[in-house]
């Protein structure tokens, strides 16, 4: 059986997977010590065995890069470039920013170092490595405490003789190292310094907590959720710890294409809206990835799920500006002082005000009635904000919901279109606390048919964990022609990698994994890639035309007459998990009065109408409700508005649709 | 038309309505081109514009554009009378382009049978012919600076006049790029007419001109309180230029700007003449370094949009580096002379607005092209701008090695460069100490050192060699810029614009300016 434990800001939430069915429990989290929640969590839900295989979305990595709470570390790296990872791609992030400003650089001036050597693009080596540097910079990171050290060599990809040597001899001075050519054997330069440098950043404290996490949990049972949306032991996890910086989103994912799959509609947008921001990824039938990825603001090229985050959830404020427009967000209440219905004493209006104005929260089940709201809190605000608006209260919260959705409709659009998608081939799969109290409207202004929405929507990432295979990538740079010549080479690369990562997994437990083979492709002369699936025993005339088409999804045009080159071959292994598949109930009639606690007034754009309000514990399969409804359930509120309807499928998944449609 | 007030909620959700049909061209155009220079140096803009041509919305990825792109659609709207499916194209300097490598297009949105709107997009072509490839070189005129389009029909009726498309490839040096970057421009207008069209059958119940104009009017607001934020009064600064790259003459750029209540005037008339060498801008280049200053002074949220020239008067004399007049050559105006404009003016306002206004920056983009036949002996090219240190603030240094001001545009990685070009990259980074030293030290500019594996040809376009950025508010000024030669182990400085030829082993080092400093040292 496996139990699936995501640590959030506020709460850890814990699912286990068995036959019989999903246990879900949450224990609220502790950033102190985040391990303490994860076995609270464990020991609270009472029913798992040691056989239980335990795979943890962890936010150590994040958090420390997000906060810079690690020890420093160091960077060594060829002469001439002490610096690539302070000019970066030269770029600003705010175009009409005065005071232009980046993100601090993850190492320190004074712990930059650059030693004797230089390996050319084609991997002659110009310069033999210079050992004395190496042993007087190790001599001085001795004496300043530094424990970790990234090495970046120009060109090391294409061979990593001299950085090899420097690693060698920094880990015989007793440095935790981690080497470019190993985490990121692939070229661009400040790609690859900065993933190498996050790693080593967060080596230390990823390392240290995996070793005690497994320590009080059981060894050989802990697995840790990567970023690319599959599961590897914490041992391997502790090799190549940067590949846990997006563990927790990436649950929500893996989940929301199981939940399309199972449904027969692979085409999913996930819609994962909390208090600060929201996460949107477009999934077509199978994960997708991206190499061009940053968190806080530091380049990541390994890779991730492609994950979109849009600064507007439940806590986004909402103010009138000198221009006279409502506008929401980026600014957030959090979790403290948090909405001005939290009574933790906050005095702006955020999104979640505008609910309970509407009275489409029942204050006394929220988080299943652990927490109570305050709704004559949000008058107050209320009226100085809609005073400014110009507008009446519910005007007002009504213009704050329209805002928000704007702005998400905005984002997924852009989203679709960039990655050659159109977003009403897809259905919304809408979880987080959040999530289904906008996802209705949403996805009529998108021109989506169906939302879904799945049982405990609010664990909905830690089920995902519970539930995503094995999965470890291995990529290496190429750099030649793509012609009917390459096929011998690249396959001999493809079979070295897949040797490595048989090996791998095989340490993993994992017996007989399945191995996809991809390029990295770009007519010559371009300078970005497209990476492309090579099935078993396809040319490279079918690979091109693969390529072709996706180029022309991607970016509306084919060159025939342009010769290819392949830029990196990508081998990943994914060895697939037996999981029960979610139970399927019998239809139990469209009648949901069962689950009918209230009749009262709510307020829509519509007008003010009698809704229903229902308990989703209650529901049964093949329960229908037209809307205005809203159902409440421990971690989350949907809000069915009129015009929709809510039917209960036989997976208990809540589905969202227009009537007429 | 603008009679209909929007409330609160419309107003916003119209901005993201607008917003998201310039972004979405945007995209689409992105995605489409095949130059890198479109494609990832992402040097284009896209509009979206009222019957009457004012400019209600525009994704500025460039703020070079900001300004001038309005004086694009105003020429076509004078010179032609765009019908259903009709695309207007342009570059001339002179009737509404700003460089020649700069191409427009325009064309019309029907609403009910009448043209209710337009929509209008810019791409920096990678060549547009004259005596260079890349069409940057620094010439005498426009005749040698490129092919030059006054505003014609490219598509009537939404069919390609195949003659004038035919005429512009014929005068290009990568004509299959060529079209398939004005495919994707065209590409980009229709998406643009597509959502326009797709906004007026979802939102029936405002007509959208109402809506668009009610925004201009929304950031004519912001502007005005903005404005009403400067003291009155007036503010005047200067600055030169290091020559026009033909004579030794100092360019001089002055501006005067004067604040009254919500309304300010922004006078650069008593600028030197128009000269020789190709560093002159015309309006539309000065009035985008205008528009970006004041845009800057703005909060996030405000929308580029006709509202946001309301208040604001340029005034330029005709035949002076800012306003510059046929035949004069403009290549440099865009790169070099954009970056001033918003320097002096900033300066200008720095008396004004003490707790916003940073020193000056880098004030020059450092463009340096190299190119040869490589050991296959195919002819190879590279081009790039490099960063400089961007000038410190009354709140925070500068930061060190950063686009700064009208470019954004991004490196070309040393191990890409090295892969594709017989050069190799010899040190890449931070110029120590050459930010200005102050209360807030400028940014460091950033040295690039290039050997030449095979005989080459440099050619620089650059500025601040003879005088560093200055600082503000008695901040000492950044280092000024150092380009050099070395060969066999002598460094030769060169000149700010230059062109040279190298040796296999010769090494071109160029040293960008640091930024100002703000305020002097404590103590």
């Amino acid at each position: 059986m496996r139990i699936g434990i995501d640590t959030g800001g506020t709460f850890t939430d814990i699912v286990r997977i068995a036959d019989e069915g999903v246990r879900v429990h949450k224990v609220p989290s502790t950033p102190d010590d985040p391990g303490r929640a994860v076995a609270d969590a464990l020991s609270g839900l009472g029913t798992a065995t040691p056989a239980d295989r335990l795979i943890h979305g962890t936010t150590v990595a994040t958090n420390a890069l997000l906060t810079r709470g690690a020890a420093p570390v160091a960077l060594v790296t060829t002469r001439g470039f002490r610096d690539v990872l302070v000019i970066g791609r030269q770029a600003r992030a705010d175009l009409y920013a005065l005071e232009p400003s980046r993100v601090e650089p993850l190492i320190g001036d004074q712990y930059r170092f650059e030693v004797s050597e230089r390996t050319l693009f084609d991997g002659t080596i110009e310069t033999v490595l210079e050992e004395d540097d190496l042993h007087r910079i190790g001599a001085r990171l001795l004496r300043a405490g530094i424990e970790s050290v990234a090495v970046c060599f120009l060109h090391s990809y294409a061979n990593p003789k001299n950085e090899r040597r420097a690693a060698a001899i920094l880990r015989k001075a007793g440095f935790i190292v981690t080497a470019s050519h190993e985490v990121l054997p692939e070229y661009r330069e400040v790609e690859r310094f900065s993933t190498t440098a996050v790693n080593a950043y967060v080596a230390p404290v990823v390392s240290d907590y995996l070793k005690r996490l497994s320590r009080r949990v059981g060894r050989d049972r802990l697995a840790v959720m990567q970023s690319n949306g599959g599961i590897v032991s914490w041992r391997a996890s502790v090799r190549a710890p940067v590949r846990t910086v997006l563990s927790g989103p990436a649950g929500g994912v893996v989940a929301a294409l199981r939940t399309g799959r199972e449904r027969g509609t692979p085409n999913v947008i996930s819609f994962d809206m909390g208090g600060t921001s929201t996460d949107v990824a477009l999934v077509t039938g199978e994960l997708s990835w991206t190499t061009e990825f940053s968190i806080a603001g530091l380049p990541v090229a390994l890779p991730v799920l492609d994950i979109l985050t849009v600064g507007a959830g439940g806590g986004s404020i909402a103010r009138v500006d000198a221009g006279g427009a409502l506008v929401v967000g980026p600014e957030s209440a959090g979790a403290v002082p948090g909405p001005a219905c939290y009574d933790r004493g906050g005095t702006d209006v955020a999104v979640t005000d505008a609910h309970v104005l509407l009275d489409r929260i029942p204050p006394s089940r929220f988080l299943g009635g652990r927490m109570r709201l305050a709704p004559d809190l949000v008058t107050g605000p209320f009226a100085r904000l809609s005073k400014a608006a110009g507008l009446s209260p519910a005007e007002t919260a009504l213009g704050i919901l329209r805002v928000v959705e704007a702005k998400m409709e905005r984002a997924i659009r852009r989203i679709s279109l960039e990655r050659g998608h159109d977003p009403t081939d897809f259905c919304l799969v809408s979880f987080g606390g959040a999530g289904a109290l906008h996802a209705a409207r949403l996805a009529e202004s998108l021109g989506i048919a169906e939302v879904v929405v799945p049982p405990d929507p609010g664990a909905f990432s830690a089920i995902g964990m519970a539930r995503a295979d094995v999965v470890q990538d291995l990529s290496v740079a190429v750099l030649r022609p793509f012609d009917g010549r390459c096929a011998k080479p690249l396959q001999a690369i493809a079979d070295r990698l897949s040797k490595r990562l048989a090996r791998s997994m095989a340490r993993d437990g994992s017996k007989n994994p399945r191995f996809t083979v991809a390029f990295d492709l770009r007519y010559a002369g371009q300078s970005f890639e497209i990476t492309v699936d090579r099935p078993a025993g396809a040319s490279p005339a079918e690979v091109a035309e693969a390529f072709a088409v996706a180029h022309e999804r991607l970016y509306g045009a084919r060159h025939p007459q342009r010769s290819l080159e392949v830029v990196a071959i990508r081998v990943r292994a994914v060895g697939e998990i037996r999981v029960a598949p979610t139970k399927r109930r019998r239809s139990a009639g469209l009648d949901p009065s069962r689950a009918l606690y209230e009749t009262t007034d709510a307020v829509f754009r519509e007008g003010t109408m009698p809704t229903r309000f229902f308990s989703r514990d209650r529901l049964r399969a093949g329960n229908l409700i037209e809307g205005p409804a809203v159902i409440t359930e421990e971690t989350a509120t949907a809000v069915v508005p009129p015009g929709h309807r809510a039917k209960v499928d036989a997976r208990l998944n809540l589905v969202l649709t227009r009537d007429g449609r | 038309m603008g009679t209909t007030k929007l409330d609160a909620v419309r107003l916003e959700v119209f901005k993201h309505l607008f917003a998201a049909v310039a972004e979405e061209m945007g995209v689409v155009l992105g995605r489409s081109s095949f130059s890198p220079n479109i494609k990832e140096r992402r040097d284009f803009s896209c509009g979206v514009f009222d019957g009457a041509g004012r400019l209600a919305a525009q994704a500025a990825h460039i703020p070079v554009h900001l300004g001038s792109m309005p004086l694009s659609v105003a020429a076509v709207l004078t010179d032609l009378d765009l019908g259903p499916g009709d695309v207007a194209v342009l570059n001339d300097p002179f009737r509404g382009g700003t460089h020649l490598p700069d191409i427009t297009m325009v064309q019309a949105v029907f609403i009910d049978g009448r043209r209710r709107f337009h929509v209008a997009n810019r791409a920096h072509h990678a060549d547009v012919g004259g005596v260079r490839p890349g069409s940057m070189s620094l010439t005498g005129s426009i005749f040698e600076e490129g092919l030059r389009i006054p505003p014609v029909l490219l598509a009537r009726a939404g069919e390609v006049s195949p003659g004038v498309l035919d005429l512009i490839l014929a005068n290009v040096r990568t004509p299959d790029e060529r079209r398939g970057d004005l495919d994707a421009q065209r590409a980009s207008l229709l998406s643009g007419e597509r959502r326009l069209l797709a906004l007026v059958q979802k939102y029936g119940e405002v007509p959208l001109e109402d809506a668009a104009s009610a925004l201009m009017d929304y950031t004519e607001r912001m502007v005005r309180s903005m404005i009403r934020g400067i003291p009155d009064g007036e503010y005047r600064a200067a600055d030169v230029m290091d020559d026009d790259g033909i004579s030794e003459h100092p360019v001089d750029l002055r501006v005067s700007v004067r604040v009254r209540g919500d309304r300010v005037a922004v006078d650069f008339s008593e600028s030197a003449d128009q000269v020789e060498g190709g560093v002159n801008a015309n309006r539309a280049v000065t009035l985008s370094g205008v528009l970006y200053v004041f845009r800057t002074l703005l909060p996030a949220e405000v929308p580029a949009n006709g509202g946001l020239l309301r208040p604001i008067e340029l005034i330029t004399r005709p035949g002076t580096v800012v306003d510059a007049v046929f035949p004069a050559a403009v290549a440099g105006g865009n790169v070099e002379t954009s970056q001033r404009v918003v320097d002096v003016l900033l300066r200008s306002l720095g008396a004004a607005l003490p707790d916003l206004i940073p020193a000056s920056s880098a004030g020059t983009m450092s463009n340096l092209s190299i190119g040869g036949l490589d050991l296959r002996g195919r002819p190879f090219c590279y081009y790039e701008t490099i960063a400089g240190g961007a000038g410190a603030g009354p709140r925070r240094d500068g930061c060190s090695g950063i686009q700064t001001h009208m470019t954004n545009t991004l490196n070309t990685p040393v191990e890409a460069l090295e892969h594709v070009c017989p050069l190799t990259v010899t040190a890449y980074r931070l110029r120590n100490r050459s930010g200005g030293r102050g209360a807030r030290h400028g940014g460091d500019g950033v040295i690039r050192e290039i050997r030449a594996e095979v005989p080459c040809r440099a050619s620089l376009l650059s500025d601040r060699v003879k005088n560093g950025p200055p600082g503000l508010a008695g901040g000492a000024p950044g280092r000024p810029a150092a380009p050099a030669v070395i060969r066999n182990g002598k460094r030769r400085r060169i000149a700010s614009k230059v062109d040279v030829d190298l040796s296999p082993g010769d090494r071109i080092r160029i040293e960008t300016p640091g930024g100002g400093a703000h305020s002097p040292p404590p103590g």
